[in-house]
């Protein structure tokens, strides 16, 4: 695993590729005996890079002009596009965003509220090529450099002020933070070992929770000092509104608190008594002890017989309910009356009327000084007091400094261009999302559970390439989606497919280009771009299919109404009574953000074929689609098939096919819908070449 | 220490969990039915997971789980104290999972107990018409399990397991994963009613193939089942035979690949259920004085009667896990902290059904093949929240279970006499699972599943079947 990356020579002479990715391709298929399949033809290709690259099929006119387009270079100018477009980022983000267990709500989770922001980050970070060790340093720092503090012309050190938008790269660690039954689990500096240890670092840090690990020389030891660097962390709530916005809101909160008070006077009274009775009979109930700490002024108690106090307190408290039952009938008329007023009011909200919030975190002074234990089995009420730990983690130099944080010291060793971990775990999530499947298989296991990766030296030629070009993402993907290896066709002549199908069935050496099933996000943004009715716009809060999310309570995320946004906002996350990851993306297999994911399960069911078939969204799908075909071909059927074929498959239909789609259609305008229909349920739809 | 690691899929090992070990599993496409194909093929000498069921020869071939969302108050309904400790304040804990020790006062039973049938099980005027059907139930007193609050204590005796740490299965999960389904044109786990927690619908890292099947009575049993009401049924078959047509030559270029080959496996099996779920929902055949056991046509038994006579359809059609949680949502409705006759209606509406469930069940011989369970996430305490309803109490409760070789009219285990904790014959609530595990032939020591190099199991602790209640 912390072999360094010595940068292999690229093999010579096996290809006319100039690509260095195609020579350690080729040399492979010499060695393994294998021949490649063609190339894949301009329009499956264009479809196969619109997808990868921005999640959103090409359209009519760009499949012309690349067709058209005849200059050598005419491919890598798309390329650049692509990877210029804002929706780069939003598909990229995506995939970052599974490994970094992003959720929107879960289970208690405090950084509920505005955890988008976050994930708007990730998506400007990736957009402006925010180079791959900055982007990782942001989101466990806060600082995207290790310049963190500076000299005045005296000679006085200080903190930098770091870049504002950075903070919303600190959801990573936030998220961890939950509550649960009013009690703070102590969730987040476990959650921030295994996200950090699985995305940035490749190792399973996280089955040394209660064991040392079975496979990897990593020790529980190891997993709790991981542990420590994050043990002082605490939650802080940032509100996010301009000056003006604050002060007008607090007005609108007084005005709202006075009326609220005015109206709660008449209500109180008449609850008053009723409520005494009630109480006063629960106390009477008490045992006797208890009854005299009870009937004790607050501060007359002892820290005691406080916690008696407190541990009683559930059980004399009055729930509106209760007194609506012992009040009679006239009098509970005239309560719900003065409740009306009281709720008309208003001014019960947070204090923070509805001003956007985000949760940041930050080192808290007085945690520091504690010191970290290992828990029995990760239970955060169960230290093992007489094994402390200090801060570090697995592979550390001995001596590390300190000084400018626990957490700056661990991300300065794991950015450093030297860390071999670093960038191989990198190049290869890249590899995957281009090709589905890592040099190394298990993209967050470089461990020895996790196998020899296909192609060692193009691995390691890869990741001295990231650091050779500055940690740019952009840059490795365009090499990758250039290469000859990523143009192949998915599939081959019989003889070639016979040969490779008998010396590598699996594909591992990528003799052609894989077919798969594209993922949930994709399939839902290419059924409303074909609709034509995809809002694309950049940014902006989850929103939700159907009623999963619905649930109000403290720690809802933030749902926006707009639902034919992209598949990339649509709400996710896990609650223990309610569904909050709408049915679409589970049928589809997205993961719910409560673990890291590095790679989603591609399942084929029935589920999924009753969605294209039968669902609302589908329904809905098909009528706009047809519309849109019989606006845009004029009322001539041929042209209509044509187009529907180009909207959904990026090509145009074959002369059998439109044949087949015209008798179909046979020259009924509301066979459109019909006709819409099966383009959505065909195979190709939802499957990449 | 580094341990060879020869043994691991490497196929299998992420994280979330929830990827398949298995290629063949989605290959197959066996998806949604929880088609564990694995369960066939183990049979046919492919695959030798111990899992694979059964693994003796079962008593029962389907389960019917009623669970009452909320917690049933085992002591106003099958487990009867007299009412000496009434008025009077005890040792107890706080409230929820407040385990400060506390003294809280015992409310009095206002219930009256009746003997009922040969065995002379005493039950409460809730359930009367369960008390005349009491000679097919073992009622085990002695049920107990960790979690003093809703949601943990529903994860825990759903799940087996405490907290959140993995994705743990339901168990309705792991009976599918073992055994596979017995009927192609339905799914092998459902659930109707609202449930208390999504973990109580999950595969987990068993695969999402092993989830409950949402399911109800009416018009459209599974979500997306049938087409749009705009569409024709005429045109939709022709656009089945296009779709077919038009799909071929994409099918053939790609026919080496199991995954577009699982396409139309799926599409067919979708067809297929499209085909039977309506038979199975039809009730137009059934006689009224069938309807009428169940109390469907009565306003307060109605729409329970229903999804228990749809279970007793969907367990003719070898359904094999069918769940059924009655008034879930929040907390559940049996959480009666305020005053306990907050149970009486949802009594009312349970009883009939589940006494006409069995009569049914008995009258067409099936009962013996179909173990049918009654219980909740933990049962109440006897003292209240100084109020007259009842707290949480998982130290001591009651569970029914009936059929499927069960020792009917048998009364095992007790709580102490006030009822607050199983003191004779304490069972663990994993040991109910371990029970409907042996029922349908599975050894509860072979329910094993890697994950991530570590194996997982439905039930780690506990004493096994409890062997006094079974045949």
């Amino acid at each position: 695993v912390l072999k360094p990356v010595r940068r292999p020579p690229v093999p010579a002479s096996v290809t006319r590729s100039a690509n260095p990715i195609d020579a350690f391709i080729a040399a492979q298929y010499k060695t393994k005996g294998l021949r490649p399949a063609a190339p894949a033809d301009k329009l499956t290709l264009l479809r196969r890079v619109y997808l990868d690259l921005i999640g959103i099929p090409p359209s009519p006119a760009e499949q012309e002009a690349f067709l058209k387009d005849e200059s050598p270079d005419s491919y890598e100018k798309v390329v650049d596009r692509l990877l210029a477009s804002e929706q780069h980022g939003v598909r990229y983000a995506r995939h970052w965003l599974d490994v970094l267990r992003y959720a929107d709500a879960d289970d208690g989770m405090t950084a509920a509220a505005g955890i988008h922001y976050w994930r708007d980050w990730v998506i400007h970070a990736l957009n402006r090529d925010l180079p791959y060790d900055q982007f990782v340093r942001a989101q466990l720092t806060g600082y995207r450099t290790t310049e963190r503090t500076q000299m005045s012309a005296t000679g006085y050190r200080s903190r930098v002020e770091r870049r504002t938008d950075d903070l919303f790269a600190l959801g990573l660690l936030a998220r961890g933070d939950s509550i649960r039954e009013g009690k703070n689990t102590q969730e987040l500096p476990i959650m921030a070992v295994e996200t950090v240890s699985t995305a940035f670092m490749g190792m399973t840090v996280g089955c040394a929770k209660c064991h040392d690990h079975m496979y990897d020389p990593i020790s529980q030891h190891d997993f709790y000092a991981m542990k420590a660097l994050f043990d002082p962390l605490v939650i802080r709530k940032v509100t996010l509104a301009t000056p003006e916005q604050m002060m007008a809101q607090s007005e609108t909160l007084d005005e709202a608190q006075k009326q609220r008070a005015a109206a709660e006077v008449p209500l109180n009274a008449l609850v008053a008594p009723y409520k005494k009775k009630l109480y006063d009979d629960r106390v009477a109930m008490l045992p006797a002890d208890v009854r005299a700490i009870i009937l004790k002024p607050e501060r007359a108690r002892s820290t005691a017989e406080q916690k008696i106090a407190d541990d009683y307190f559930p059980v004399l408290r009055i729930d509106a309910e209760k007194i609506e039952e012992v009040m009679p009938p006239d009098v509970l008329k005239q309560y719900k009356q003065f409740q009306q007023a009281v709720n008309q009011a208003g001014g019960s909200g947070g204090r923070r009327g509805g001003l956007p919030v985000f949760s940041m975190v930050e080192v808290d002074r007085v945690r520091e000084l504690e010191k970290s234990y290992i828990l029995t089995s990760g239970d955060p009420e169960r230290p093992e007091k007489d094994k402390p730990v200090e801060p570090g983690w697995p592979f550390a130099p001995s001596g590390i400094d300190f000084r400018d944080g626990r957490i700056e010291a661990f991300s300065d060793w794991l950015t450093a261009p030297e860390n071999p971990l670093f960038a191989r775990v990198a190049v290869n999530r890249l590899w995957q999302w281009h090709f589905g499947e890592g040099l190394q298989k298990t993209s967050s296991d470089f461990g020895n559970l996790g196998g020899a990766p296909s192609n060692q030296p193009l691995l390691d030629w890869l990741a001295s390439e990231l650091v050779a070009r500055n940690f740019s993402m952009k840059q490795l993907h365009r090499l990758m989606v250039t290469s000859d290896t990523y143009k192949l066709a998915s599939q081959a002549d019989a003889g070639v497919a016979a040969a490779g199908m008998k010396a590598d069935p699996q594909n591992q050496f990528l003799w052609h280009y894989r077919v798969e099933r594209l993922d949930a996000e994709t399939v839902w943004d290419s059924i409303l771009s074909a609709s034509g009715n995809l809002d694309a716009t950049v940014g902006g809060p989850s929103f939700s299919v159907g009623n999963a999310g619905r649930r109000g309570g403290r720690t809802a995320p933030s749902i926006a109404a707009a639902a034919n946004r992209r598949g990339a906002y649509m709400l996710r996350g896990y609650s223990t009574n309610s569904d909050v990851t709408p049915q679409f993306l589970q049928v589809f297999d997205a993961d719910d953000g409560r673990a890291p994911c590095p790679m989603r399960t591609q399942t084929v069911t029935a589920p999924q074929g009753l969605f294209m078939m039968n669902s609302d969204e589908i329904e809905t799908a098909s009528t706009k689609f047809a519309e849109r075909l019989s606006k845009e071909s004029g009322g001539d059927f041929g042209a209509a098939v044509d187009l529907g074929y180009r909207l959904t498959f990026s090509r145009p239909p074959s002369p059998a096919e439109r044949d087949e789609a015209l008798t179909y259609i046979e020259n009924d305008p509301a066979r459109l819908k019909g006709f819409a229909w099966l383009l959505f349920n065909l195979d190709e739809f939802i499957y990449v070449q | 220490v580094i341990k060879e690691a020869t043994k691991m899929d490497l196929n299998t090992i992420y994280p979330c969990g929830r990827v398949n070990r298995r290629g063949f599993l989605h290959q197959f496409g066996g998806g949604f039915f929880g088609a564990a194909m694995g369960a066939v093929w183990a049979q046919d000498g492919k695959i030798k997971d111990a899992i694979y069921g059964p693994h003796f020869q079962p008593k029962a071939k389907s389960v019917i789980f009623l669970f009452m969302c909320g917690g049933v108050s085992h002591i106003d309904t099958f487990d009867p104290k007299d009412n000496k400790w009434a008025g009077k304040l005890i040792d107890a804990i706080g409230f929820g999972d407040n385990v400060a020790e506390m003294r809280r006062p015992v409310i009095p039973i206002l219930r009256t107990f009746t003997k009922y049938g040969q065995s002379g099980i005493p039950v409460s005027d809730w359930f009367p018409n369960v008390g005349g059907v009491i000679d097919e139930f073992a009622v085990v007193r002695s049920m107990w399990c960790n979690e003093g609050n809703h949601f943990p204590a529903v994860i825990e005796t759903t799940t087996g397991h405490r907290g959140r740490q993995f994705d743990h299965p339901t168990l309705g999960a792991w009976v599918s994963y073992a055994l596979g389904t017995a009927n192609q044109n339905l799914p092998t786990f459902v659930n109707m009613g609202r449930a208390s927690s999504p973990v109580q619908l999950t595969g987990g890292y068993l695969g999402a193939t092993v989830s409950a099947t949402p399911f109800q009575p009416g018009e459209t049993p599974i979500p997306n089942l049938y087409p749009p009401k705009s569409s024709s049924p005429a045109e939709r078959e022709r656009q089945m035979r296009v779709l077919e047509e038009m799909n071929r030559e994409f099918r053939e270029r790609y026919a080496i690949n199991s995954d577009i080959a699982a396409r139309s496996q799926a599409y067919e099996l979708a067809a297929r259920m499209q085909l039977h779920a309506p038979e199975v929902v039809d009730f137009s055949k059934e006689p009224e004085h069938v309807k009428a056991l169940y109390g469907i046509g009565e306003k307060e038994t109605d729409a329970f009667g229903k999804q228990l006579l749809l279970a007793r359809r969907l367990a003719e059609n070898h359904v094999r896990f069918i769940q059924i949680c009655h008034a879930g949502g929040g907390n559940g409705a049996w959480d009666a902290h305020g005053d306990m006759k907050t149970h009486e209606p949802l009594c009312r509406a349970v009883d009939k059904p589940i006494a006409g469930l069995i009569r049914d069940l008995k009258q067409r011989g099936m009962l013996d093949s179909t173990l049918v369970v009654f219980g909740s996430e933990f049962g109440r305490s006897p003292w209240s929240q100084n109020t007259t309803g009842r707290d949480h109490n998982p130290k001591g409760y009651t569970v029914l279970l009936a059929g499927g070789g069960v020792k009917g009219g048998t009364i095992h285990g007790a709580t102490d006499d006030v009822g607050y904790k199983a003191v004779d014959h304490p069972h663990y609530y994993s040991d109910l699972h371990a029970t409907v595990l042996h029922q349908m032939g599975l050894d509860y020591k072979k329910m094993e599943f890697n994950v991530f190099g570590r194996t997982m199991r439905l039930v780690e602790e506990g004493q096994g079947p409890i062997a006094e209640i079974l045949t």
